[in-house]
């Protein structure tokens, strides 16, 4: 197994992923999306919303709130030592009381914990006219996208095989570097170069617009570029990481069953 | 309100919306998209489309 980073930032991932198989690939970028542990805000306890918003509505808005937090230091509620009743180490909460005339945003909730925060201080929650009121607790816990999409650390995770274009004998007509949508064909002389290969998409109107058949476009089978997005509640190497860490994990568990059964 | 996230990817789309709003006045939206970073077309069309109802409801509050 063998990664080539593309493109690494806080919140985006985009690599080329060697020697495995298509199922394994598939299984990094499913545990990407439900597999790793984020907080979220689960409960919330409305003791005033006089605004335009139902309260069913204001809460779910305040869920999707991606959190920054290191999920490390909370426990699942199901798994922790308070038996899911609440503690310190399995829920957090914020608390956000506001009076309009004014647009409230995920800045201004306050958490019990500093290291807590809402990932994007800008996401509005709530526009507050004259006399409208907003007073509610909320109560984050530890998730993951299996069970609610809030919980979710990954988005808009993929993959594709790599592409392999191979340009034989060729009368350099230039149809083909008209035709690529992803202009990633280039006339170089009295011979046409690809420039960027990964951005390839595998359409084949290359292949389709030659009169010579020259070009020939494939995929290796066994080399994958992934790409996934985290909605900032974890960076994208963390994501990468966990999501291996929770294959390595259950992967362990099934060996565990296996062998007890032989 | 923006939905705070886009429907189909799930990704965070509300975080730009003030600015959005607010630079569509003067500029063409879909150079605003590019610049704000949002990439993909299931969240373009969350801002692109989206109807602000707030101001229509709130005297019936």
């Amino acid at each position: 197994m063998d990664i080539d980073i593309i493109e690494l930032s806080e919140r985006k991932a985009r690599f080329v992923l060697s020697g495995v198989s298509a199922s394994f690939a598939n299984a990094l970028r499913r545990s990407t999306l439900a597999e790793v542990p984020v907080l979220a805000i689960d409960d919330v306890n409305i003791y005033d919303n006089t605004s335009v918003l139902f309260d069913e509505q204001l809460a779910l808005r305040l869920g999707l709130i991606p959190l920054k937090a290191n999920a490390k230091n909370y426990n699942y509620p199901e798994e922790c030592s308070c038996g899911g009743l609440g503690c310190a180490s399995c829920q957090v909460s914020l608390t956000l009381s506001a009076e309009g005339p004014k647009i409230v945003h995920a800045g201004d909730m306050v958490s019990t914990d500093p290291d807590v925060r809402p990932a994007d201080s800008s996401i509005p929650i709530v526009e507050l006219k004259e006399k409208h009121k907003v007073v509610v607790e909320a109560v984050a816990r530890l998730g993951t996208g299996r069970k609610h999409s809030k919980w979710q650390a990954g988005v808009a995770g993929g993959y594709k095989n790599m592409p392999i274009l191979i340009i034989g004998d060729c009368d350099t007509c230039g149809k083909c570097v008209e035709v690529c949508p992803r202009k990633i064909l280039k006339l170089e002389g009295n011979r046409v170069k690809v420039t960027e290969i990964i951005e390839c998409s595998l359409c084949k109107l290359c292949e389709k617009t030659c009169d010579m058949n020259a070009i020939k476009v494939s995929d290796d089978p066994e080399s994958f570029v992934m790409t996934f997005e985290t909605s900032g509640n974890i960076t994208a190497s963390e994501l990468a990481i966990e999501a291996a860490g929770s294959i390595k994990k259950r992967a362990g568990q099934l060996v565990e069953i296996l062998e007890t059964l032989g | 309100m923006i939905p705070v996230r886009c429907f189909s990817c799930g990704n965070v789309i509300s975080s730009v919306w003030d600015e959005y709003k607010k630079r569509i006045q003067t500029e063409d939206p879909g150079k605003v998209l590019d610049d704000l970073g949002v990439e993909r077309y299931c969240c373009r069309r969350m801002l692109l489309t989206h109807v602000e109802l707030v101001d229509l409801l709130a005297p019936y509050q």
